[in-house]
């Protein structure tokens, strides 16, 4: 067996330049479990592999060709004198993931009004209470707010109506649905709009509304109906009966497509996976969000507690995600939505805009809210810790404060100059770095610091676990592994 | 600064732990990145010695001796993994930098 | 397979020509001022007298006796049984004196190619063209004749090789005809994008904006030293892959073409995961079978392998390829031989001319379906082909890989 005569130049001839050596490409690693460990490149691609490979690598041990060498060459670890295209390689797919971040602001929250007819604990903002004057937007905020919205210069413009009980407030979002699409005839972006609502006051009127503009419906749905009625109270103790109603007049006249339901875990929720997975199967839904507890409605500044509950969320989303893969084995094509998002962050090479895994943090880039009085928040979470006293992520007021003035201000870019997980102490070199993000509203309200110490942080503790258990599953469960890979859209 | 100590690892009656990292193998900066990531359960007090740096470890909570010394031992792995992340961090500092200015001046082909 | 070159002419007459391009014609009423460009091919149908004024006049050996060749016309020529596809509207090269007919364009085909140059920087273990250092620069100036003679509505040409862009600014030239000429036909270009790398080449090819332009390229391994073994050059896998990034921050479509042999089987997977994080970007993934032709049949021993022994690599490949939502097809393939999660991705592509199947083949009812064989697979093919029968008719929905 050779080849056909001298013309040709065997596989050793263009193996030559190997000899020289290899050099290493940045890479960041974490230990998996007791023998392996996951390494990552600065594109975000990772392997799986043994602690006696990873040193080797390191120490230059590895021999030329080998399969391990080629994988490490292949995924853009290591480098050697036959090829330099590596970093140009590099340089593109680290471009791509951060291509996100120069869209900028996409999501814009108005909060039409504070009042609402819930009276859910877990919430910090809504107020019970007749007086429109005090807690709702006015038309002259709302004409503020459309400005700085179309200030972004993003091309994709999503406005997000929030309450309170957004609907409450029914007159402001037509005003600003109209007033924004009318504004969108010169201004030409992809503007799309979302009612975040409990439903109850939905009328046929407001579909109609919906209809015409092609506006999506969010609504809150807790899980099983006592779970949900607990989580929700309001007078009459029929919330589970009135987001039932409303979903079933938004899907035969907006179509199912236009709606989408957020849950919020809580201690009673805890005990609950299946139940809630299940009433989510039940309504039709193709997906559902494991939110982890909220911090805010807890108040908690104590570390262990922060710790505590995490672990318990954690066991809940394990055994919510597990039951999620069964179903999909079982032929439901039904998705975990913040597993998905870490999928596609950890497999395909583009970014993504999810507020809390951002780096730096997505506070005002990713979203930026407009509270009924003008103030403007960086985030859902930054509202909720202003409203408990704590005032340091509001960004400025849209009476007083101009674009540039807000999005300069030392409120925004401090929080998001020190919170570039490259610069972390912790997330600098964590092998799940290009995965995570930093959530300085989180651990503030838990630590007091917008940076935190991950040690005892439970956004880290959550996130590395999350992403241990995925690696493992994607490694070592050949069908759970199918399932996850259908979550990834490229 | 205290009497040197030379044994490796030594327990103390009250529980805190006394280790040896000798200066010719680790970094300080290994060995403090180590211990910040064991905040959680152990406060650290960092000694520099002649020939070594000498951590003493104090667990915040009582800890089973079986834990505690499942902790020394990865405590110690980590401080060894830290160096190896440092190396990594000085071998491909230049590298590194070649890809991130590339990164940011090229136009991109996977936008949008 | 169609013989494309044919030197058993004769000459019926007398000759003087220098070697030319000229367009066929059927049409015995075709309009006088026309005629002096073109070739009279007489058909079958004919019969009497050949009509004055053309070009040359081409009779098919076997209607020689219809024909009355009339004497006092120059370049009357017999041309061999083997030409009978030769139709109106082809456009051939034609050597009087060498007595050389070459075809370079087939009105009713889908595979037109167009061969440029013969010279080649890369050296392929399995080259079906084997390249050839020589001075063949005639060729462009015979394209740029024969292409505004083509027919308007052509779908699609192909420009081959050798290496199309050695030409340089020839190639460019040749693109800018086909623009203008053929302003709706697609353009594909087999290149192995080396000389992409260098920006201008990308700049100048995507300023000539043709319609539907795509180039080919070929990317053996995601090891540049396995890839530079395969095409035995060094350092053209880095080449290559800085030519497809150019091409496409010039917005130039870019097919990715694999062959599949010995050396590229192994890591075809891997090939596959590369090319989804770091070539996402390119319009179209071909993973190819080995064509029997030039140097694959000097090198078989190194080449060969049974396509039956690849179909878990290949199942593999296409798996990790179809969920990064790539557009991906197999070609050169015998759907006896793919693993059924695979036929979906099958596409019939070998060239009408070369398209053959083998005596295994007969009774099989799939053969519609089926890729078939080059025709020069009769000096090696696989020993597992199985003939389908009407019970094993798959389903209309073909099963798909599980994603």
């Amino acid at each position: 067996m050779a080849l056909a005569s001298t013309k040709f130049k065997d596989l050793d001839f263009f193996n030559q330049s190997l000899e020289s050596g290899y050099k290493l490409l940045p890479f960041n690693f974490i230990k998996l479990d007791d023998s392996r460990y996951v390494i990552t490149n600065i594109a975000g691609e990772y392997l799986v592999i043994t602690k006696e490979d990873l040193y080797a690598v390191a120490n230059k041990q590895l021999c030329p060709g080998s399969p391990v060498y080629n994988t490490l060459k292949s995924k853009h670890f290591i480098y050697d004198d036959d090829s330099s295209v590596a970093l140009e390689l590099l340089a593109l797919k680290y471009r791509t993931k951060m291509a996100p971040l120069a869209n900028f602001t996409g999501l814009h929250l108005f909060v039409t009004t504070l009042r609402c007819d819930h009276s859910c604990p877990y919430c910090q903002v809504s107020r019970q209470s007749e007086d429109k004057a005090a807690f709702d937007m006015t038309p002259e905020i709302a004409d503020k707010a459309i400005d700085f919205t179309f200030q972004s210069p993003s091309n994709e413009i999503k406005i997000e109506f929030q309450g309170g009980e957004s609907l409450l407030n029914f007159e402001m979002v037509k005003y600003v649905v109209e007033e924004a699409t009318k504004r969108n005839q010169t201004e030409n972006r992809d503007l799309q709009f979302v009612i975040a609502t409990n439903l109850s006051p939905l009328t046929d009127g407001m579909l109609d509304f919906c209809l015409k503009y092609d506006i999506l419906i969010s609504t809150s749905l807790d899980g099983p109906e006592e779970l949900h009625n607990g989580n929700r109270p309001r007078p009459g103790k029929d919330s589970y009966e009135k987001v039932m109603t409303g979903m079933q007049k938004v899907r035969e006249l907006l179509g199912p497509d236009k709606l989408g339901a957020l849950m919020t875990t809580t201690k009673d929720s805890l005990t609950q996976a299946k139940p809630i997975i299940d009433e989510y199967v039940e309504q039709g839904f193709s997906s559902i969000f494991l939110r982890p507890l909220s911090p805010y409605g807890f108040a908690i500044k104590t570390k262990s507690f922060d710790a505590y509950q995490t672990e318990e969320w954690l066991k809940f989303y394990k055994e919510g995600l597990d039951y999620i893969i069964e179903l999909n084995k079982q032929g439901l094509y039904f998705i975990e939505d913040y597993t998905a998002l870490i999928l596609n962050k950890m497999l395909t090479p583009f970014g993504t805009t999810y507020v809390d895994l951002q780096s730096p943090s997505g506070m005002a880039i990713s979203a930026i809210v407009f509270n009924y009085d003008g103030d403007i928040y960086a985030s859902d979470e930054s509202r909720m810790l202003a409203e408990m006293g704590e005032k340091r992520f509001r960004l400025g007021n849209l009476l007083q404060d101009t674009y540039e003035g807000v999005m300069l201000s030392d409120a925004l870019l401090g929080p998001l100059e020190a919170t570039i997980t490259e610069s972390m102490p912790m997330c600098n070199d964590c092998g799940f770095q290009n995965y995570c993000g930093s959530d300085p509203v989180y651990h503030y309200a838990t630590q007091g610091d917008i940076i935190g110490n991950k040690a005892f942080s439970g956004f880290c503790k959550k996130n590395m676990t999350i992403m241990r258990h995925l690696i493992k599953l994607l490694e070592d469960d050949p069908e759970a592994r199918d399932v996850l890979l259908s979550w990834v859209r490229v | 600064m205290t009497k040197e100590s030379t044994t490796p690892l030594v327990k103390n009656d009250d529980g805190s732990l006394i280790i040896l990292f000798p200066k010719s193998v680790y970094s300080l900066d290994a060995v403090k990145k180590a211990s910040y990531k064991f905040t959680d359960s152990c406060s650290f007090l960092i000694n520099e010695q002649n020939t070594a740096y000498e951590v003493l470890c104090k667990p915040t909570a009582d800890i089973p001796s079986k834990a505690l010394d499942e902790l020394v031992n990865s405590f110690c792995n980590e401080v060894l993994d830290q160096d190896l992340r440092e190396r990594i961090a000085s071998e491909t500092h230049a590298v590194r930098s070649l890809i991130l200015a590339q990164a940011f001046s090229k136009t991109s082909l996977l936008e949008g | 397979m169609l013989q494309l070159h044919t030197t058993k002419i004769e000459c019926l007459t007398t000759s003087s020509e220098e070697a030319f391009i000229a367009r066929l014609s059927e049409n015995d009423q075709y309009p006088l001022p026309l005629r002096g460009k073109e070739i009279f091919l007489a058909p079958e149908t004919h019969s009497g007298k050949l009509p004055d004024g053309f070009r040359a006049y081409f009779i098919l050996r076997k209607n020689l006796d219809s024909v009355e060749a009339n004497q006092d016309f120059p370049n009357v020529f017999i041309i061999p049984n083997d030409q009978h596809y030769l139709r109106d509207g082809d456009v051939i090269r034609f050597d009087p004196k060498r007595i050389k007919l070459h075809t370079l364009y087939r009105k009713n085909s889908q595979h037109n190619s167009l061969l440029v140059t013969e010279r080649c920087n890369n050296y392929c273990l399995m080259c079906s063209q084997p390249p050839k250092d020589i001075d063949d620069s005639y060729i462009v100036q015979d394209l740029l004749v024969a292409i505004p003679l083509m027919r308007r509505e052509t779908e699609e040409i192909g420009i081959t090789g050798g290496e199309p862009t050695i030409l340089g600014d020839d190639l460019i030239r040749i693109l800018r005809a086909l623009k203008n000429y053929l302003p709706s036909t697609s353009v594909h270009i087999l290149s192995n994008g080396r000389n992409f790398a260098n920006i201008d080449l990308a700049r100048k090819v995507a300023g000539v904006k043709n319609h539907d332009l795509m180039i080919g390229i070929p990317l053996y391994a995601d090891i540049s030293n396995i890839h530079d073994y395969v095409v035995q050059a060094d350092g053209a896998f880095d080449e290559t892959i800085k030519g497809i990034m150019n091409l496409k921050r010039h917005g130039v479509k870019v097919e990715i073409r694999v062959v599949i042999h010995k050396q590229t089987y192994e890591r075809l997977p891997q090939l596959a995961e590369f090319l989804a994080r770091n070539l996402l970007f390119v319009d179209h993934v071909a993973l190819m079978g080995l064509e029997m032709m030039g140097f694959t049949k000097a090198n078989i021993d190194e080449l060969w392998v049974d396509p039956i022994d690849y179909q878990p690599e290949l199942v593999r490949a296409i798996d990790v390829l179809a969920r990064y939502n790539m557009n991906v097809s197999i070609y050169n393939h015998q759907l006896c031989l793919l693993d059924k999660r695979l036929w979906p991705f099958n596409t019939k592509s070998i060239s009408d001319w070369k398209n053959e199947y083998m005596p295994e083949c007969e009774p099989c009812t799939l053969k519609e379906q089926c890729g078939g064989f080059f025709s020069s697979a009769l000096f090696k093919y696989s020993d597992h082909i199985q003939p389908f029968s009407e019970s094993e008719m798959p389903t209309k929905n073909a099963p798909q890989p599980t994603l």
